[in-house]
């Protein structure tokens, strides 16, 4: 790289996005290289608060729960960009659209078909059963199509080889999106000179691609069917997201009491009467959803929601129960279950899991915990994890005696040396873990938004990325390749 | 549109009209009493707090009545719900709750504001430069009106966001007459020159009387402009004309709602009228009663388009299930 920004840079043994080993700039770097080059570090901290001046005047902010002061925070956007080359991303595309029409198959199989996969000796049945997201409620509920993950969030990492792993699949309610978007346009407007040199794959699509996955799922019976977004309201941390969206789609965004249902028919209330609901993007969790058949105590949720779907008059996007298959043991059978449903090889491996109710395993697991990461099955947003390497014995033990209580509560995994980034730290670039969660659309044809949020741990050393815990983002460019168009035919 | 949205873009039309007005109020209160004697200064003050409807409330917190005491309460007091500060806080959490239904512009505009009188030391400004502070509070006020009028579709989502701005600057235009006019005009006292110019200004209203009227100053021509002009957009008359047609293409076209049937017949009212009549009933009570009319009107709309909680299921028209 030209310019002083890259010097000193050091991938300290890691598997770097931007710099192969031996020191050079890797190929699809190359231009981002030398434009980032022509800037001085005064005019990349000015071009800095540029962006924080865009972010707050937009008001893209997270709320960020249990501090009174300072409750909505701007997400941290670093102004290198993440850059995957066309190749690359043919690759993690396939795969991603392998797996998520496996996981659709699954879904439908297990609520509303034979639960083949079940029978056939794919999955256990008892660790279905004693899943916390299998859903009782959700039996005989049609989703059209089987799209029961309309929108699928699949968290991607690179391992120290540079190989991609899936690391989780987020099926219920993935959020993210919004930053994807929010951060382009910053970034065309922070930094345009640098983004207008390559073709970047454009993402500005997503709402239109969205309203439209959602149309498809309607009743048959909805003529032109409307369309709202289900929030829990302004003071979930992901509301921005859920207004973000129904704009994007020119839909209503409604809560809880903005909707009553009749005779197994959705309605909201407007300032004309009722009107009919086909299709609700839902944001609010499973357990909220219907205080008849779920949580009793919910205020969010819509009672009587959940017949009417069972009659199949609305449609609920995401699917109610998807959690049985982003469960983290469940996890562990994806790719026996894309053989099972689609008899193809898996195209992107999953991180290597032990299953800690098998003895064997939990024996080598419980030896060796100090070098290995334990998740709980139901958790996500990186809640509740214990990261061996850097534990100390008590909560060694601590979790020892836990998987020993329960061993299905939990699952174990090889420690992923993230790959890393060059990420502006004050005047210079320092190296920082990262992860990749494209978005999957199953809609007409299942459809991958190119690129997705790329969450990078922004204190040193750190491998967490979530937005809670010290994460920031990057823009995610993926290259078009050659002779083909950035944006998708109309 | 959802009745709830409809009801959080009515109140954020109003909350930003209440900041402004609130502003115009405390300026012209602020500069008719810069050269009176403390004992006037403190009547006055309480006036301006009651016509608010906020003397209560001021008086279980202070016990000194004067210029920084009432204007920071009614700027910076986040505690008083009629503060500008939380007049605009409040138009600005509406906002978010309804940010797919306006422009980003808007949004933005309203957002900015909020931050900015967030970002200002308010205590100083009050006291170094209380005129620049109520002129800047206008001025953002007139920015985001700009912007939503530039960025908004006609649709309902905008005639409610009028109507909230009509129905609160015709209920405030009552109180500003009634701070300094009130009394006056009763009384049949001449006010002072610099007063009565207070009044037009603070209503931006100046330089419109002067083409009607010439330069002088009449304090019934004031209130005749101020009341009846058809054509000036802070007008009695003219707000009601306007909430007037927002309720008709809001309203079913057949039928005459209850908030229309209030609004329209202000409306008659006042554009029949003559302003002797107004003068000769006692300017103090008629201000007095057109603001409970408007208030009225205000909760009937509510009723009808926000609370519509008990509609009849069976008589709406809707495709067959399944």
């Amino acid at each position: 790289m030209t310019g002083e920004l890259l010097e000193g840079y050091d991938p300290e043994g890691f598997f770097d996005e931007l710099m192969a080993p031996d020191g050079t700039v890797r190929a699809h770097y190359r231009r981002l290289a030398e434009r980032l080059g022509t800037f001085t570090p005064e005019e990349l901290a000015r071009r800095e608060r540029l962006r924080d001046a865009a972010f707050r005047t937009a008001g893209i902010t997270f709320t960020v729960y249990g501090e009174g002061e300072g409750l909505e925070r701007t997400f941290p956007m670093d102004l290198i960009p993440r850059v995957i080359p066309a190749d690359e991303w043919a690759a993690i595309e396939a795969g991603l659209v392998q797996r998520v029409t496996a996981l659709n198959l699954f879904l439908d199989d297990l609520y509303v078909g034979e639960r083949a996969a079940v029978r056939d000796g794919v999955v256990p049945e008892w660790l279905i059963q004693s899943s916390d997201g299998f859903t009782r409620e959700a039996f005989g509920i049609p989703v059209p199509r089987g799209a029961r993950c309309l929108v699928a969030g699949i968290d991607l990492v690179r391992d120290g080889q540079g190989t991609y792993r899936v690391l989780e699949d987020n099926l219920r309610n993935p959020s993210g999106i919004s930053y994807v978007l929010e951060n382009r346009v910053a970034m065309t407007r922070v930094l345009p000179s640098v983004f207008g040199a390559e073709r970047v794959r454009s993402v500005d699509h997503y709402g239109a691609s969205l309203l439209a996955a959602l149309r498809h799922v309607a009743p048959a019976a909805a003529g032109d069917p409307e369309v709202v977004v289900l929030t829990p309201g302004v003071f979930n941390s992901a509301y921005f997201e859920h207004a973000f969206l129904a704009r994007q789609m020119g839909v209503e965004l409604v809560e809880g009491p903005d909707l009553v249902v009749d005779e197994h028919v959705v309605f909201m209330r407007t300032t004309r009467g009722l009107q009919r609901v086909d299709v609700i993007y839902r944001r609010i969790d499973d357990d909220f959803l219907d205080p008849v058949c779920l949580r009793e105590d919910s205020v969010l949720g819509v009672p009587g929601l959940l017949a009417a779907a069972r009659a199949g008059n609305v449609t609920i996007a995401n699917a109610v129960g998807n959690g049985v298959a982003d469960d983290k043991a469940v996890y562990a059978y994806v790719p026996a279950l894309i053989r099972y449903y689609l008899n193809q090889e898996p195209l992107l491996p999953n991180v290597d899991t032990y299953l800690l109710w098998d003895r064997e395993q939990r024996e080598d697991v419980l030896d060796r915990l100090h070098e290995l990461v334990v998740k709980p099955v139901a958790a996500s947003g990186g809640y509740g994890m214990l990261i061996g390497p850097s534990a100390g014995e008590l909560e060694l033990e601590e979790f020892r005696r836990r998987i020993e209580a329960d061993p299905r509560a939990y699952i174990a995994q090889e420690v992923v040396q993230l790959s890393r980034h060059p990420t502006l730290v004050g005047d210079h670039l320092e190296g920082r873990h990262i992860d990749l969660r494209p978005f999957v659309l199953s809609g007409e044809r299942t459809e991958v938004i190119p690129g997705g949020l790329t969450r990078v741990a922004l204190r040193k050393g750190s491998l967490v990325v979530n937005s809670s815990q010290g994460g920031g983002s990057k823009d995610t460019w993926v290259l078009a390749a050659a002779g083909e168009p950035t944006t998708p035919e109309p | 549109m959802l009745a709830r949205h409809a009801e959080m873009i009515f109140w954020c039309g109003r909350y930003l009209e209440r900041a402004e007005d609130t502003a115009r109020v405390l300026d012209v209160t602020y500069h008719g009493l810069l050269e009176s004697p403390p004992a006037e200064a403190r009547r006055s003050w309480l006036e301006l707090l009651a016509v608010l409807g906020l003397a209560e409330e001021f008086l279980a917190k202070h016990d000194e009545v004067n210029a920084r005491t009432v204007s920071e309460f009614l700027v910076l007091d986040a505690t008083n719900p009629g503060a500008i500060v939380s007049a605009v806080g409040l138009a600005r959490e509406n906002a978010r709750g309804v940010r797919e239904l306006l422009s980003s512009e808007f949004w933005e505009a309203v957002n900015t504001f909020h931050l900015e009188l967030h970002a200002r030391d308010l205590r100083v400004d009050l006291a170094q430069q209380a005129y620049e502070l109520y002129g800047l509070v206008r001025r953002r006020c007139q920015t985001v009106s700009g912007v939503a009028s530039e960025t908004m579709p006609r649709d309902d989502g905008w005639r409610f966001l009028m109507l909230g701005w009509m129905l609160e600057r015709a209920e405030m235009m009552c109180r500003l007459l009634n701070v300094r006019f009130g009394e006056v005009a009763a009384a049949g006292e001449l006010a002072s020159f610099p007063i009565l110019l207070g009044v037009l200004r603070s209503a931006s209203a100046a330089e419109a009387y002067r083409k009607v009227y010439g330069a002088a100053l009449d304090p019934g021509h004031i209130v005749e402009y101020l009341m009846l002009a058809p054509n000036f957009p802070r007008s009695l008359l003219y707000c009601l004309r306007q909430a007037e047609k927002d309720l008709l293409r809001i309203g079913a076209p057949d039928d005459l709602s209850r908030p229309q049937r209030i609004i329209g017949r202000l409306r008659a009212e006042l554009e029949f009228c003559d302003v002797q009549d107004l003068l000769d009933a006692g300017l103090h009570a008629e201000l007095d009663r057109i603001q409970q009319r408007v208030r009225e009107a205000a909760e009937a709309l509510a009723l009808q388009y926000f609370r519509n909680v008990t509609v009849d299921l069976h008589a709406v028209d809707f495709r067959p299930a399944g």
